[in-house]
């Protein structure tokens, strides 16, 4: 019996993919998962192009960096000119309260900003190349603030709930309920597809993320990072991932189930996780990102163009050990299929046209 | 094995709505009509017997198994439903194929079962074109296959026939009659009562949620003694042989044919009427040919269904 | 009756004036939405806000209240009416018709696509400017009560009881507060009938309406974070409107976007929705 059911789950996992995620209509779960790849993508390539022109220009205008962090505010354009040369970029512009100046210098790898008002000093904005560690934490604020929280939620609402409510409204879900096989294994075997599905996305996405996140970096840096914390980076990163996909899934392929209009659950869900910061202690652990959060390698730090108002209303809460997240999760997981999978055992077919 | 798909005093509601009420049946194998307007409860009792709505009271065994239990239940039953829709993006080869490996079968065995499920339907050449490119009659054709693909012992569709071209609905007939002459269950329900007529073995009929008639079309006409038998008759001397009719006391009609060729009687006693018919015979009146008017579906369902819809 | 003995006979009386026929879809689509319960209580909730805020203004325009209370009149005199408070009026209503449209707008044309309905409306002397305008009129009627009507209510509040001077003003604010979520409502349901027609399925369409403000958001943020610019705020519509908005209130704005490009923006978003709806809302579908 165990065989047939093991087999049965296979084939139903097959299909699904067959019907559903090798099909048109999931290409935009493909495009959220490569959403996030473009940016860093975009952002990689644009430094590399930058650290080629800033070495460019520091040949043509070489300024030693102890000269450009010599500058203080209230020197006027001619002394700072006196003291760096001409800039490699400047710009001009008029407003009501002041005509502004902006130079802009290089030492080779940092740049810098200077902003002048009538001729004066008033602006100083040093950007410093980017390092692997300034990178892993907006990297990590990527992570657990856009990806998880939105693309991966989305996805995982868009995969998990179509399947059984999006067969229903499709009219085909009573080829499954015709056939030998038991309500419970059926609910199961989706329930693997979708996560199959989501987790090769979703995990493939991560992977490329963190790799074209590192395509403007070195060899030697991208050796030191791996050999020092980066391989436990990737391999956090990758799991949290799947976690995601395995607790988002549950909740969303019991939410297609039980109502029969899902989004709201979701936006229930949704509005629930994204205030989960501003949550007590106690509350918090109701929830998956709480337990994301716990697994993500490093903390992201709150957005810095949050309110201060909203600041305040954060509560720290001591992360969840890995083991305990994980079992946490796995445990609310496991809570969710069940009633699905109960509720899959009672399903009615009532194609109404509401 | 019980051989029977027993519902005992059924009755399934749809919140306020009635799907079917207190039905208490006992089918037994060979062709079984459901037949009623529309509403009437057809593709609920459908559904119930399948499983795929459960009852709020009574109880159902199909084969001595209850639907509830559809691992077992559907290695022997399949069901053919209305609904004109597809999983989406396969072929009718697919389309069987998937569901069949579902069943338990091994890829080859799949393969050519799935095949020779497509070869009965006739849809060899069409089986690896989309579904969705498919025309009415072969979607109907292929939903057929799918439900006879893993040789069930009970078949249930709903309005199997239609869409089917004449051709086609003929070799559709002829595949029921195959299965209900191999002691399978075939249940059917259809609108075109003179079809129904023809393939059924027993009929149900349905008003407004509950059962009305049951059983042999003409056992059933027979108990409906407050509408009586209409026979017609075609003779040569249609006015001697009404003369003649009209001396018997349980005819209470006739009615000439307008050509003069012939005539209608009604009568309270058909087995008596037909006994004395074979005495008139012998006056000369030129009997050419004998036949009843209303031993039919179409008749039963105007006396039964039809009565309740014109006082409505 | 048997068909053969129906006679039938053309409509000899009078008929509506053809202007207002598109009022018909609205009529139907209310009357099946106030079945639901949840529909009503929730919109029963969005004017907790507006209450409060009248109960804020009232305070503000009468300190002498929290003084018989025993609140210290410096603390009274934090209560102040300004054009930020219309603009976070705004703001809070804003997010309310936001979920209020991701729960009305996809039910409004998906089922009738799904349900083969087009033909039939499309098939009568009724365009598809009119189909459009009496789904779009829907929630325009819906949001309208929950932002501009009670945001207008809220002013003449104010001004009645701040006195004429200060109506004289700031009649401005009116003005701004009734252009501003005008043209909040009118991004909001065209974005939600362009995805209602677009994706069949209702629970879809809601979900895509949900996705599109949020995803769009994170979206943006992250660009911004790993790109080190502005602009990807142009993706977060909240944070366009909230420009937007900032201009109208003569309220300084921290989005880093200038007005001009906000504009842009959702004159774009809103030609992005009339051309999905114009490819859609068809009396025939093409099959492939």
């Amino acid at each position: 019996m165990m065989r047939q059911w093991i087999s049965q789950i296979g084939l139903v996992i097959r299909l699904e993919m067959r019907k559903t995620f090798l099909s048109r209509r999931g290409l935009w779960v493909y495009l959220l998962a490569l959403a996030p790849v473009l940016i860093f993508l975009g952002h990689s390539l644009s430094e590399i192009s930058n650290r080629k022109e800033r070495q460019a220009m520091n040949a043509a205008h070489p300024v030693s960096t102890a000269a450009l962090r010599s500058i203080t505010r209230d020197m006027t354009i001619e002394e700072v000119v006196e003291k760096l040369g001409p800039p490699f970029a400047k710009v001009e512009f008029h407003r009501p309260n002041g005509s502004f100046d902006s130079y802009q210098y290089t030492d080779g790898d940092n740049v810098f900003g200077f902003t002048f008002r009538n001729s004066r000093l008033v602006g100083i904005n040093e950007r410093d190349r980017d390092t692997i560690p300034k990178d892993s934490l907006i990297f990590a604020g990527v992570f657990q603030f856009f990806y998880l929280r939105l693309a991966i939620f989305f996805g995982c609402v868009g995969v998990f709930t179509n399947l059984f409510r999006g067969e229903m409204l499709d009219k085909s879900l009573h080829f499954y309920l015709l056939t030998p096989i038991r309500r419970e294994i059926l609910a199961i075997g989706k329930y693997l597809a979708g996560l199959v599905a989501t987790v090769v996305i979703f995990c493939t996405s991560t992977l490329l993320q963190l790799a074209a996140l590192s395509l403007h970096f070195t060899g030697s840096e991208i050796s030191e990072y791996l050999a020092g914390p980066g391989w436990g980076h990737v391999a956090s990163y990758v799991g949290v991932t799947a976690a995601a996909c395995v607790g988002y899934g549950s909740i969303f392929l019991a939410a297609g189930l039980l109502f029969k209009n899902p989004i709201i659950p979701a936006a229930t869900v949704l509005v629930w996780e994204g205030a989960n910061m501003f949550l007590p202690a106690a509350l918090k652990k109701v929830s998956v990102i709480f337990y994301l959060q716990s697994l993500s390698p490093v903390v992201a730090p709150p957005d810095a163009s949050m309110p201060g108002l909203a600041k305040l209303l954060i509560t720290a809460a001591e992360p969840v050990p890995v083991a305990w997240a994980l079992l946490g999760l796995l445990t609310l997981t496991i809570l969710v299929l069940a009633v699905a999978a109960r509720k899959a055992r009672k399903l009615e077919i009532n194609y109404s046209t509401d | 094995m019980n051989d029977r798909i027993v519902l005992d005093n059924v009755s399934r509601f749809y919140g306020e709505v009635l799907g079917v009420n207190r039905v208490s049946l006992s089918i037994p194998p060979g062709i079984t009509s459901l037949v009623g307007p529309n509403g009437s409860g057809k593709t609920t009792l459908m559904n119930l017997i399948t499983g795929l709505v459960r009852p709020t009271r009574g109880s159902i065994q199909v084969l001595g198994i209850s639907p509830a239990d559809p691992e077992r239940l559907f290695r022997v039953c399949a069901y053919a439903t209305q609904f004109d829709s597809f999983p989406r993006g396969m072929t009718g080869f697919q389309f069987i194929y998937s569901y069949l490996r579902l069943s338990g079968l091994s890829h080859a065995d799949c393969q050519r079962t799935t095949a020779f499920a497509i070869g009965r339907v006739n849809l060899g050449e069409a089986a690896h074109r989309k579904i969705a490119g498919y025309s009415k009659g072969m979607r109907q054709r292929i939903k057929l296959a799918q439900a006879i693909a893993h040789d069930p012992r009970v078949l249930v569709l709903d309005e199997p026939l239609n869409g089917l071209d004449p051709l086609v609905r003929a070799e559709t007939i002829a595949l029921f009659r195959e299965f209900a002459a191999e002691g399978r269950h075939v249940i059917v329900s259809s609108h075109i009562l003179h079809e129904v007529d023809t393939i059924s073995d027993q009929v149900i009929l349905l008003s407004n949620g509950y059962v009305v008639a049951e059983g042999q079309i003409r056992g059933v006409r027979e108990e409906m003694s407050e509408h009586p038998m209409q026979v017609i008759i075609r003779c040569t001397r249609a006015n001697l042989l009404a003369s003649r009719v009209f001396e018997q006391d349980h005819v209470v009609e006739v009615r000439l044919h307008a050509d003069g060729g012939g005539l209608l009687v009604k009568t309270r006693d058909a087995d008596r009427f037909y006994r004395a018919l074979n005495h008139l015979a012998l006056d000369g009146v030129g009997i050419e040919s004998v036949a009843p008017a209303d031993d039919n579906v179409n008749s039963l369902y105007e006396y039964l269904i039809g009565g309740e819809e014109s006082t409505r | 009756m048997a068909v053969y003995k129906r006679t039938y006979a053309a409509y000899e009386g009078s008929f509506t004036p053809a202007w207002s026929r598109f009022l018909i879809l609205p009529r139907y689509s209310f009357a099946r939405l106030w079945q639901s319960k949840f529909l009503v209580m929730f919109f029963m909730a969005c004017f907790f806000y507006p209450l409060g805020c009248i109960a804020y203004v009232y305070l503000a325009n009468n300190l002498s209240i929290l003084s018989s209370f025993g609140i210290p009149t410096p603390l009274g005199q934090i209560l102040k009416v300004e054009p930020s408070l219309f603009l976070y009026f705004c703001w809070v209503q804003a997010a309310f018709t936001y979920l209020l449209t991701a729960f009305v707008g996809p039910s409004l044309i998906s089922p009738d696509l799904v349900n083969g309905a087009m033909p039939l409306y499309l098939c009568r002397p009724f365009s598809r400017t009119e189909y459009i305008a009496g789904k779009m009129s829907v929630l325009v009627f819906l949001l309208s009560l929950v932002t501009w009507v009670p945001g207008l209510i809220l002013f003449v509040i104010q001004g009645s009881l701040a006195g004429w001077e200060w109506t004289r003003a700031n009649i401005w604010i009116a003005g701004s507060i009734f252009v501003g979520l005008m043209v909040w409502i009118l991004v909001l349901s065209l974005l939600a009938l362009a995805l209602s027609a677009w994706i069949k399925w209702k629970i879809a369409a809601g979900g895509l309406v949900l996705g599109v403000f949020f995803a769009g958001a994170g979206f943006g943020t992250a660009l911004n974070s790993v790109m080190r610019t502005k602009y990807g705020t142009l993706l977060n519509l909240t944070e366009v409107m909230y420009t937007v908005w900032s201009k109208l209130f003569r309220v300084t704005s921290d989005s880093g976007i200038p007005v001009e490009a906000a504009w842009t923006c959702l004159a774009v978003v809103c030609a992005i929705c009339l051309w999905l709806l114009a490819r859609r809302v068809r009396a025939f579908e093409v099959v492939k």
